[in-house]
């Protein structure tokens, strides 16, 4: 998963070539990589990839602000672990 | 020419009386006496708030000044702040369901609106710190149509406003746009990073996004800004809303609200949707052109003609230094200055 949002980010967002490659402890937020509309694409694309819905609420520096923070959200919000939370 | 703070204090409860009484009444009389009234009281200040005429009109000259006469730059500044007293008005007329105002506002081209809603992307409507713009997106909500602005309330970030007096003009302006409003407004302050994926919600329920795309930017998000052709200069402005409608496919369109000559009627101009496709800063120059033809085809209307700070920030002036003569008084044009 980290390698997916590291290449999307790295591929799609990322405009200073000076700023790779990206590691994924990288602060994507204090380090401008990710701004409002960025951020807007990259929720398009893990909604796409991942099957979930990201809601306004959880657009939060805690859960956007490197690759890794990004990756354990997305593993709390799948459906699976979800379901095992509950059960 | 500084202003004493004695005259700032007189120019606040001026303005402040105005809203509070002298406004709600003269909405009340038969339009045509209301805003004869209010551009009488747009006489006044403009013949005793000096400085702010001499800025208007220096600004005005600086920038079209091959096509402006003497004669013509006196009645445009004399327009400028007729316009602004005007403005008070209009905000009074949305009381209710806003038909006081509606009566005096032809919409041409609500069939762009509804027909790019119908293909169920949302829409955005662009426009500029022109005539009564925000009048004009809270117009739109009162005749049917789910209206949120992209923007942040003028009060809230005007430098020097007292505690005090950003409440009053929350209550005397601001609650009144507001109230037809779909949503409350999407400000984009520094770090908030929810602001995009908020309109795109918005686009997503098929509503309207309105956003005036002329305002200077900020200086965090100066990187993201782009050099575009505007009045015959190269301005620095944000691309966020061709960016948002390349990145959900909303279709995006022009809207400009303007006065009559007999300053009670106006006309809102809804365009065709603009193309947006391409390269964002190219795409977004094409509707900066639509704001700086708007602006030439009736100057008066912009509010940034006596905000030189504001034209210096977006690089459409050099900015000076303060003992040069040209100084930032804040932004957008101050509240009190407005009223």
């Amino acid at each position: 998963m980290e390698d997916v949002i590291n290449a999307y980010i790295s591929q799609e967002i990322v405009a200073d070539p000076a700023l790779l490659p990206l590691s994924d402890d990288a602060p994507l937020l204090e380090g401008g990589i990710l701004d409002s509309l960025s951020l807007l694409r990259l929720v398009v694309f893990v909604e796409e990839r991942f099957g979930i819905t990201v809601g306004e609420g959880d657009l939060l520096p805690q859960n956007f602000g490197s690759v890794n923070t990004i990756c354990a959200y997305l593993r709390a919000r799948q459906p699976g672990k979800q379901e095992a939370g509950r059960g | 020419m500084a202003e004493s703070r004695a005259e700032r204090l007189l120019r606040v409860l001026e303005g402040v009386a105005y809203w509070a009484v002298v406004a709600p009444a003269l909405a009340c009389l038969p339009a045509s006496l209301g805003y004869r009234l209010a551009c009488w009281r747009g006489d006044w200040t403009l013949r005793h708030r000096p400085a702010k005429r001499t800025e208007l009109a220096g600004n005005l000259r600086r920038l079209l000044g091959g096509e402006l006469g003497p004669a013509a730059a006196q009645r445009l500044t004399r327009d400028w702040f007729r316009f602004t007293s005007c403005e008070a008005i209009d905000v009074m007329r949305l009381r209710h369901r806003a038909r006081a105002l509606g009566r005096l506002v032809e919409v041409r081209g609500r069939e762009h609106l509804e027909a790019a809603l119908a293909a169920g992307n949302g829409v955005i409507l662009c426009s500029a710190h022109f005539g009564s713009y925000d009048c004009a997106f809270s117009l739109l909500g009162a005749s049917g149509f789910a209206v949120t602005t992209i923007g942040r309330w003028q009060h809230n970030y005007t430098a020097g406003l007292s505690r005090a007096e950003r409440r009053f003009w929350d209550l005397a302006q601001a609650r009144r746009l507001r109230r037809h409003r779909h949503r409350p407004n999407i400000e984009p302050w520094p770090g908030r990073i929810q602001v995009a994926a908020q309109a795109a919600a918005v686009l997503r329920a098929n509503e309207v996004l309105t956003i005036a795309i002329d305002a200077p930017p900020l200086d965090t998000d100066q990187a993201r800004a782009v050099q575009v052709p505007f009045l015959g200069r190269q301005a620095r402005l944000l691309p966020g809303a061709v960016a948002l409608a390349q990145a959900t496919g909303a279709p995006l369109l022009m809207g400009f609200l303007y006065r009559t000559a007999d300053y009670r009627h106006q006309v809102l101009e809804i365009s065709p949707p603009v193309t947006v496709t391409g390269d964002v800063a190219a795409a977004f120059a094409r509707c900066a052109a639509r704001v700086s033809a708007a602006i030439r085809a009736r100057p008066a209307h912009w509010a940034f003609w006596a905000c030189t700070g504001d034209l210096a920030d977006l690089g459409l002036i050099e900015a000076r230094s303060p003992d040069g003569g040209i100084q930032h008084d804040g932004s957008a044009a101050s509240v009190p200055a407005r009223g």
